[in-house]
């Protein structure tokens, strides 16, 4: 039972700052997914958790210990690899035993320890070959097992599901879950499928760029984004995102953009009239009744709902769901409404901050449940 | 080779132009490697004067002759000496500088290309510097020695015996080990880094990961590397010939420098050529060796 510990950690490469000023703190026996696109320093920050990598700055610590001069192997961690990194020349039974090898335990018990996690992980059958005979799926399970069989503090996983397929990677994702509920040993898991985080964590760090934007349980992460990146990387399809203008209207605010014009309610201190980015998730748009119109462009179907883009006020493109019922044709004129008690609204900039007030109230909430 | 009467027009078709497209290289082939290799056989029947190249069919006399001589069999002996002591020195310090330069160090271009710069050097000029640095009146090795106080008498490196054979496996050492630095460090950095890290979190140290990593990967490279420089110093003759030319006495004469002798010391082209196919056959043994050890490989797999 582990907590990790970053404090104003950094990785600099050269010139480029992979991580910055990161603080993150993993409580003992947490799933924690990092999240985020291609390149934004989710790998680098678990392989300096790992110690494969070093901080140019900040410390990270395990267990309440710094660990940042403590060898990879002094970590008491395991690390599954998104190549697997399994030992080519080495039989199943021998990868999975050669940490414990390493670590002195002797050979009866070694055999046992192996045994009981081929088992859980259905390779018994599997042990005596060499991982080049294997598939992927059974090669990530044999990874599995070379972290699990020695009962680390802290599992770190790398994108270990990218390289299945979509159905294993399902089976998959549920045997992670239940296997942690098992085990009850602190996850870091990264990913940059937000669907993983979604269902698999208990809290998600989602970075962009070496910055931490908002960590938090991916409810919440998915009701209250805490900023404009957040809003419009998590959730597909992803929230419409409209750039326009805030103003003041008596004691609550207005949001225009084109012929749009809708109460956005109250904002908090940050709000300030001017440029602004309002968020709607797809499905606060209602198709069919409302007051205003906008002309169907496309309807994807996915079998129990439809997704439609609509194009609004000219240029304005929308995302709506509707139910497959509902029959729409492309090129035809609808009507939609707006539910703006589910709006967001964020300040101008990629990262713009989140202006609602929603999200003091519910993160204390959310905070209060786990 | 049978082929399946099933083949199509257009397979047979194929079939064809591989057999044109084979043909130069099967002439060339048979000019160069089968011709000489049967005459080498034939003439091994022969007695021959080389000068004349005019001799009497004597069957199998050579090659009793040959086994009845204590030289062939110290030459052999000689053979084995030189061929496994270089090539243990050579594979030894070939891996350990190839795990040095595939190190990150800041000169390991430049030391890359001076490492391969004795196996640049053709045989005569190394053979030149190295009998001068040998030398036992102005040599420079003898001379650096007797400074640092290691010996207190000038060492006869070249012309007495032990030393003679150990100063020419040093010498070969030092020539074809490079050949060793390139091909481990070619094969070194296909070894994925996930690795060494995956063994590293795993708890194994530096030796540990030599072992259980670095050698097993390197294993199947160490194989064909000792293959084709055991083949290539087994016949080995123009560095020994010129180093030693085989003395003192016969010490440091290895079969190749016995077969010349035979041939155009003493012109009897018939007794060299069986030499030369006794050789041959020593090392058919080993290949056949090695053909069988990794063809098991393959199908324990
Ligand atoms: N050894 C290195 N030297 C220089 N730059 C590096 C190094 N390792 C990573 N980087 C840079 O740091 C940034 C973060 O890399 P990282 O591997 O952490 O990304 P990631 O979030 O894991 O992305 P992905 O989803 O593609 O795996 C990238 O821009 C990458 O180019
Ligand atoms: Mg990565």
């Amino acid at each position: 039972m582990a907590d990790v510990v970053f404090s104003n950690v950094q990785k600099t490469f050269g010139t480029f700052t992979a991580v910055r000023d990161l603080d993150l703190t993993i409580r003992s026996g947490e799933f924690v997914s990092l999240l985020g696109p291609s390149g934004c320093g989710k790998t680098t920050t678990l392989r300096m958790l790992a110690g494969l990598e070093f901080p140019t700055g900040g410390t990270i610590s395990i267990d309440g210990k710094v660990v940042n001069d403590t060898a990879p192997g002094k970590r008491d961690i395991a690390m599954v690899f998104q190549s697997y990194a399994l030992y080519p020349h080495m039989t199943v039974a021998k990868n999975i035993a050669y940490p414990l090898k390493k670590r002195g335990v002797p050979a009866a018990e070694r055999d046992q320890m192996v045994a009981k996690a081929a088992e859980m992980l259905q390779l018994t059958p599997l042990l005596n070959r060499k991982p080049g005979q294997l598939s992927g799926g059974q090669q990530q399970r044999v990874a599995l097992g070379r972290a699990l069989v020695r009962d680390p503090k802290v599992f770190l996983l790398d994108e270990p599901l990218s390289n299945l397929d979509a159905k294993l990677r399902g089976y998959m994702r549920a045997e992670l879950v239940e296997l942690h509920a098992r085990l009850g040993r602190t996850m870091v898991y990264v990913t940059h499928d937000q669907l993983e985080a979604m269902t698999m964590s208990d809290r998600i760090a989602i970075m962009l760029n070496g910055d931490l934007q908002q960590f938090a349980p991916p409810q919440e992460v998915y009701r209250f984004p805490a900023n404009r990146f957040v809003a419009g990387f998590i959730g597909t399809p992803s929230m419409n995102l409209i750039d326009g203008e805030l103003t003041r209207a008596g004691s609550g605010w207005r949001f225009c953009a084109a012929s749009l014009d809708v109460p956005v309610g109250p904002l908090n201190d940050m709000a300030q009239p001017g440029p602004a980015c309002l968020g709607m998730r797809p499905e606060s748009l209602s198709l069919g009744a409302g007051e205003q119109m906008a002309k169907v462009l496309l309807v994807e179907q996915t079998g129990h709902e439809n997704i439609v883009t609509l194009q609004f006020a000219g240029q304005i493109r929308l995302t709506a769901r509707t139910t497959a019922a509902q029959d729409l044709q492309m090129g035809a004129d609808v009507a939609f409404a707006i539910d703006t008690s589910a709006l967001h609204v964020f300040g101008p900039g990629e990262t713009g901050p989140r202006l609602n007030r929603l999200l003091e109230n519910k993160s204390s909430e959310t905070d209060g449940q786990t | 080779m049978s082929r399946p009467n099933t083949a199509t027009p257009l397979e047979r078709r194929y079939a064809m132009l591989g057999v044109i497209l084979i043909a130069p290289t099967i002439l060339v082939f048979c000019a160069v490697i089968v011709y000489p290799l049967f005459s080498a056989i034939y003439l091994s029947l022969f007695q021959i004067f080389t000068p004349t190249l005019q001799g009497s069919f004597v069957g199998l006399e050579n090659y009793q002759r040959l086994f009845q001589r204590s030289e062939f069999w110290i030459s052999l002996r000689n053979t084995l000496v030189w061929t496994i002591g270089t090539l243990t020195l050579q594979i030894l310090l070939g891996v350990a500088m190839a795990l040095v330069l595939h190190q990150n160090l800041w000169f390991r271009s430049l030391a890359r290309s001076l490492i391969l710069f004795p196996y640049f050097v053709s045989t005569v000029v190394a053979v030149l510097v190295w009998r001068w640095l040998f030398n036992d009146l102005y040599g420079i090795l003898n001379h650096l020695m007797i400074s640092v106080g290691l010996i207190d008498w000038p060492l006869d490196f070249l012309g007495s015996s032990p030393n003679a054979m150990i100063s020419v496996i040093l010498v070969g050492a030092w020539k074809y080990f490079p050949f060793v630095v390139i091909a481990v460090l070619a094969r070194l950095q296909t070894i994925p880094e996930p690795l060494y890290e995956a063994a590293k979190i795993d708890g194994a140290g530096p030796i540990a990961r030599f072992f259980d990593i670095t050698l097993p990967q390197l294993r199947e490279v160490l194989v064909v590397i000792i293959l084709l420089r055991a083949i290539w110093d087994f016949k080995e003759f123009d560095l020994i010939f010129l180093l030693t030319g085989g003395g003192p006495l016969i010490t440091t004469q290895t079969l190749p420098l016995l077969v010349y002798k035979e041939a155009f010391a003493l012109n009897q082209m018939g007794m060299a050529s069986a030499y030369a196919v006794v050789m041959m056959a020593i090392m058919l043994v080993f290949m056949v060796v090695y053909v069988l050890k990794t063809r098991n490989k393959d199908e324990s797999r």
